[in-house]
């Protein structure tokens, strides 16, 4: 596979994303920062310490990395279904000598850099106005998580936006699947609020992986191993899923 | 002369449905050559395998000698493709557009900027480069979209119905631009407009149900209705009874009654004086010739009826 159609289209998202940088990113910071506000300082008086640390460090980590993944996923989502049902771009770069696994990997990548920008710039508000700090050797750990969760949203995205037609259907998926697999994976509680017996099905889910390991990366350096393959290899399966329906899809 | 694009016996089937049965076509090299035919007749299947976005269910197309079975790649690299919506990108400018396109072909920045220069200079274009297509009027984004097919000078361009949409003026200048790079390529043409296709193209096929049911030039497809010749004759009174008369004479092949309006084909002009002489004092105020339309010779082969 050759990459230069994967890097033209990619070239092209980020210019379109360069473009209209200021309005993304305040639209984006500022659902993580509502969170941030409604629970980690209005409800910090209630709710005291979880797992021995104030809530509004415990979700902190959290809410960076539901940023960058809900961007990686969003961009995808959205941008394959624009392009395809929309704009018919899709069908302009099918007509050039590029593949069909270069278009996908393009917008693998395009969802992926959303995720890193939007998740970074989340962080930077956070630092702003919170004492959450972290290790800056800590990044090195945690980006072994941010990747491949990045990437494995912005594959599911690619999967929901070239088999979904309709818009309204996207939203329904966010809405019944996606957040709730972010918002049960321990981002705002611990897994131990959890009844025992539910807790290895909580654990095996990806969603979980990414956001616990990502947490105790970040805050305590910890590096989980089984936590990042089970990241790493959902993202790598998503890949193969991601290529192989869209190559089905576009073949009808 | 040369093939440029070839099919044998391609055949495309969905579920039941046959869309393209047994299909055989060659346009040569550098031809500008017309496929018509009714809605759902099989035309944007029948582009959709030969620009390698479909594969066939059965049968072979070439394009420049290239199976559209394993060679997609070079084919899309040999092609430009019109399709029927426009596809141009909203959110970059009309010369980003462009500039999208040639990378997708792997141009040389230092090339492709010189022929994105050429290109929007011919198609008036140069002028609103730096805006973006939503701001353009129908005509100019076509021409956008004609322009963006041609940067990585294609050997075989086809446009899938080019002017639909499109009002006179602007259709006009499609065919200008058509008409100005013609014989550099060979160009493809899918058009619901019977004038465009006479006015454009070397040869013409007409296509109906997934079949090849008529080809060759205007002109050769017109003589193969009745001759080619059909006169109006205007009457003042009593046209039943010249009706009947002209309908009982040899050389009249077919007759249909308008108003006062009666038209004849006759099986060639020479007929025409055996005509005179029958219509002897009859209350005659014009008597004129019209030439058969290549919209006649599509509805006597597809059928007037309105299709689905």
């Amino acid at each position: 596979m050759r990459f230069l159609g994967s890097l033209a289209i990619w070239r092209r998202d980020m210019l379109v994303l360069r473009r209209s940088i200021l309005s993304e990113l305040v639209a984006v910071v500022a659902y993580p920062l509502t969170i941030y506000l409604a629970f980690g300082i209005g409800m910090k008086g209630y709710i005291g310490l979880v797992e021995g640390v104030p809530y509004s460090m415990f979700i902190a980590p959290g809410l960076i990395t539901m940023t960058a993944v809900n961007a990686a996923y969003s961009e995808s989502v959205w941008s394959l279904w624009f392009h395809r049902r929309v704009q018919f771009t899709i069908e302009s770069y099918r007509v050039t000598p590029v593949s069909v696994s270069e278009i996908v990997v393009a917008k693998i990548l395009s969802g992926f850099t959303h995720g890193l920008v939007k998740g970074v710039t989340v962080a930077l508000v956070i630092f702003a106005i919170t004492p959450f700090r972290f290790e800056p050797v800590n990044l090195l750990a945690y980006m072994a998580f941010l990747l491949p969760g990045s990437a494995l949203f912005s594959c599911a995205g690619i999967i929901c936006g070239t088999i979904m037609d309709k818009p309204e259907t996207i939203g329904k998926v966010e809405a019944v699947f996606i957040m709730p697999l972010i918002f049960m994976s321990g981002l705002f509680f611990p897994l131990s609020s959890y009844p025992a017996p539910i807790v290895p099905w909580i654990k095996a889910f990806p969603t979980t992986a990414l956001f616990e390991g990502a947490r105790q990366a970040l805050t305590s350096g910890g590096f989980p191993v089984g936590s990042a393959l089970q990241v790493t290899v959902t993202a790598l399966l998503t890949f193969v899923a991601a290529v192989l329906i869209f190559r089905w899809k576009m073949a009808e | 002369m040369t093939t440029a694009l070839r099919t044998h016996l391609l055949t495309k089937n969905y579920g039941q449905l046959t869309a393209l049965d047994s299909f055989d076509l060659e346009v040569d090299q550098g031809a500008i050559f017309g496929l018509l035919g009714p809605n759902g007749a099989g035309k944007t299947t029948l582009i959709r395998i030969l620009t390698t976005l479909m594969r066939q269910s059965s049968g072979e197309a070439f394009i420049q000698g290239l199976d559209t079975r394993v060679n997609g790649r070079e084919i899309r690299a040999l092609i430009g493709v019109v399709s029927q919506e426009n596809s141009l990108d909203r959110y970059l400018t009309a010369r980003e557009n462009l500039e999208l396109h040639a990378r997708l072909h792997g141009m040389q920045a230092n090339l492709y900027r010189r022929r994105i220069d050429e290109l929007l200079e011919l198609m008036g274009l140069a002028g609103r480069q730096k805006d973006f297509p939503d701001s353009f009027s129908g005509g100019m984004q076509r021409r956008l979209v004609v322009t963006r097919a041609l940067v990585h000078e294609p050997r075989v361009l086809f446009l899938d119905e080019p002017t639909t949409g499109l009002d006179p003026q602007a259709r006009r200048a499609v065919w200008d631009y058509v008409r100005s790079i013609a014989g550099s390529m060979t160009i493809f043409l899918t058009t619901h407009y019977l004038e465009e296709a006479e006015q454009l193209c070397d040869r013409i096929a007409i296509m109906d149900h997934g079949r090849l049911i008529a080809q060759g030039t205007t002109q050769e497809l017109k003589e193969r209705l009745s001759g080619g010749t059909v006169y109006e004759i205007e009457f003042d009174d009593e046209i039943e009874r010249y009706a009947v008369l002209l309908k009982g004479m040899a050389c009249v092949l077919d007759m249909s009654v308008s108003g006062r309006m009666i038209h004849v084909g006759l099986e060639s002009w020479e007929c025409l004086s055996e005509v005179v002489s029958a219509l002897h004092g009859a209350p005659v105020r014009r008597i004129s010739l019209r030439e058969r339309t290549l919209e006649d010779v599509f509805i006597s082969l597809t059928g007037a009826g309105v299709r689905e």
